[in-house]
């Protein structure tokens, strides 16, 4: 084996290891407030997950994650708010005060939980599905699509913050009690939520990493390399980038909903272009051809906000852009590349390794 | 519906279609040139009207002249230290002048400030003028000019003077133009540099139609960048993109509402996409 960075028997025992030491933390923790701010990590986790199999592995680089995560908080809100709701009292405060006498057809199904969960993850995962259709059935790619995706963001952002009567404009929404399934209150400060998110995150990096393993990942993977050559080989490369953008946007409608249980709020600043950027900065700073390092990524460069955001709040922008410009110039695959050259050099000064050719630089990480 | 107020609608058009081609000149000239997505243009948009507001009130100087020149030497810097060695990775242009875009954002929020700035309309422009039963303000007519006269100039510097020539042999062929003695690096530098200068005049004329803030560039640069990929990345495809989105902008928006109409734009554009990804006129050769 020459380099452990890609031996997959090593990259498994990090993510037990990774999801292990996760679990834990609500054992260690008593102050809930931080352990619901921990668990809004795990939402970033995801987010920084879908990046990195869209664009790290698929080459789609998507800068209109919020568009997924914002319809899925949305949905996520809006049924939330559909269980405060009684049958004296049908229609929620915000849209009295914009003077609506009924409940609008667009809220009548979040009625039922269950079918505004199925509603919150189905709709924006559909809207992946069609809109990457179109796109790449039309061979928009690289970035041509990345521009759309952003467009496609800012309308979605303008559209709900003009429709106050139906989306609470730019107050957005905030369901005044805790997410309530199958007859259980989640609270969303308890460990309870936190392993819910975990266990979300944790199944997620399981699919993502098996599907960048199989057959698939093998052919998206090629895709990112050289579109055409795998279009000459006979592959359908719409069809794939259409799965793995779909497949990214569920996971990123996923975490919106976690994020709306977590922090009973959504607005449209859920959509700001601001924020799809910054998932592709934690997948750039942790490295995006590693869905580990893209969640740790989420992690460092999160946590560095909240902890620096607080003291230079002014300076955070500015220090975090600097970093951007860095990595990109410096060191396009991320910190994680770090680790594998480490790694590899270690490996190196070993004399049993067998030699490589070409060292497996160029390999995916994963 | 009568007649004269859709005649404001249509007049209105060619006013938002003036504004987002301006926008669009410097990045249709960057992009189709080396293939680099400058996403900070619409903050150097937004340096240009900072740099206007300084100029008007500390010196009190005629800013559409020094204003593209202070331009092309941000946009040389740029090029030199950072984009210089990203070209052909045009996802990673994308990205690196995010950063800048970020850097460029907080570096002025922290010197000026977030409250708005106003720059003054000069004494002249500041009237109306009656075209029939339509009343325009004479400073957008200003920035008509100065749209048409830029397009013209740009069309004239691509296509009558050697530097036009040898930047379209980049374009279609960069080995081979480099195998005939052009220097294709420093092609691309010019017209980085050209592009930034674009958007410093931008920046002057946008200060004066809208408010002055940090985050202004982020509003304008999606817009351009549509304006862009609808045109194909040549300079006539984002003339007519520019022309024909403003004009249908403007009349949707007299029939529904502003926002409405941009939604209406949105989806217009991902149908155009489907049957003619390639967007209006995509030059020869370039890049994909």
């Amino acid at each position: 084996m020459r380099n452990l960075y890609h031996n997959k028997i090593a990259q498994w025992v990090v993510y037990v290891a990774f999801f292990a030491a996760l679990a834990i933390i609500p054992v260690t923790v008593s102050d809930s407030f931080l352990l619901n701010q921990l668990s809004t990590y795990g939402v970033y986790g995801m987010l920084a997950l879908s990046i990195s199999l869209c664009w790290g592995f698929g080459g789609i680089l998507n800068l209109g994650q919020g568009i997924a995560f914002g319809l899925g908080a949305y949905g996520m809100a809006m049924t939330m708010q559909m269980q405060s709701q009684t049958e004296s009292n049908p229609i929620p405060p915000f849209m009295l005060n914009n003077s609506l006498d009924h409940l609008p057809m667009l809220w009548q199904p979040f009625q039922s939980t269950a079918f505004g969960l199925i509603l919150a993850v189905a709709v924006p995962t559909l809207f992946c599905a069609v809109f990457g259709g179109i796109m790449f059935r039309a061979r928009v790619s690289g970035p041509f699509f990345a521009i759309m995706t952003l467009a496609m963001l800012s309308a979605f952002y303008t559209i709900i913050l003009d429709r106050q009567a139906y989306t609470g404009g730019v107050n957005g929404l905030t369901p005044p009690s805790a997410f309530q399934f199958a007859g259980v209150e989640i609270d969303p400060y308890s460990p309870t939520a936190y392993w819910v998110v975990f266990g979300f995150l944790m199944g997620a990096t399981l699919v993502a990493k098996l599907i960048t393993q199989s057959s698939f990942g093998l052919v998206a993977q090629a895709i990112r390399e050289d579109s055409e050559r795998v279009r000459f080989l006979g592959y359908s490369v719409a069809g794939y980038e259409t799965v793995i953008y779909t497949i990214s946007g569920l996971i990123a409608a996923i975490a919106g909903c976690c994020w709306v249980m977590l922090v009973q709020y959504v607005s449209p600043a859920q959509l700001d272009v601001g924020f799809s950027l910054s998932m592709v900065i934690w997948a750039a700073i942790g490295g995006r051809h590693s869905l580990l390092g893209s969640i740790l990524g989420a992690f460092i460069i999160q946590g560095a906000q909240s902890y620096l955001g607080d003291t230079f709040l002014a300076t955070w922008l500015l220090i975090l852009g600097g970093f951007f410009i860095v990595v990109v110039r410096f060191l396009p695959n991320g910190l994680a590349s770090l680790v594998e050259t480490g790694l590899g050099l270690f490996e190196r000064r070993n004399p049993t390794s067998s030699p490589a050719p070409d060292g497996g630089r160029h390999m995916p990480a994963e | 519906m009568d007649l004269g107020s859709l005649l404001n609608a249509l007049i209105l058009g060619v006013s938002i279609a003036s504004i987002w081609l301006i926008a669009a000149l410097g990045l249709t000239i960057i992009y189709g040139t080396a293939g680099v997505i400058n996403m900070a243009h619409g903050e150097l948009i937004m340096l240009g009207a900072y740099s206007s507001y300084m100029l008007q009130f500390y010196l009190g100087l005629p800013y559409l002249l020094c204003l593209p020149a202070s331009f092309v030497i941000v946009g040389l810097v740029l090029e030199r230290c950072l984009i210089r060695y990203l070209y052909n990775r045009p996802l990673d242009t994308l990205l690196a002048t995010y950063g800048v875009s970020l850097v460029l954002m907080q570096g002025v929020r922290l010197l000026f400030g977030s409250d708005p700035k106003y720059l003054a309309v000069p004494e002249i422009f500041q009237s109306n003028v009656m075209l029939g039963s339509v009343s325009i303000s004479v400073f957008r007519v200003v920035v008509l000019l100065v749209t048409t006269l830029l397009v013209l100039a740009l069309w004239l510097l691509f296509y009558k003077t050697r530097f036009g020539v040898q930047v379209r042999a980049v374009m279609q062929n960069k080995e081979m133009a480099a195998s005939f003695g052009i220097n294709s690096g420093r092609i691309y530098m010019m017209t980085f540099a050209l592009g930034a200068g674009l958007a410093g005049v931008a920046g002057a004329l946008f200060g004066v139609l809208a408010i002055v803030l940090p985050t202004m560039g982020a509003s304008y640069v999606v817009q351009a960048f549509l304006m862009v990929v609808v045109g194909g990345g040549s300079l006539a495809g984002s003339v007519v993109a520019s022309g024909a989105t403003g004009e249908l902008q403007s009349v949707f928006a007299f029939f529904t509402n502003d926002t409405l109409a941009r939604f209406i734009i949105f989806v217009l554009i991902v149908v155009f996409l489907r049957f003619r990804p390639q967007g209006l006129f995509a030059q020869a050769g370039a890049r994909r």
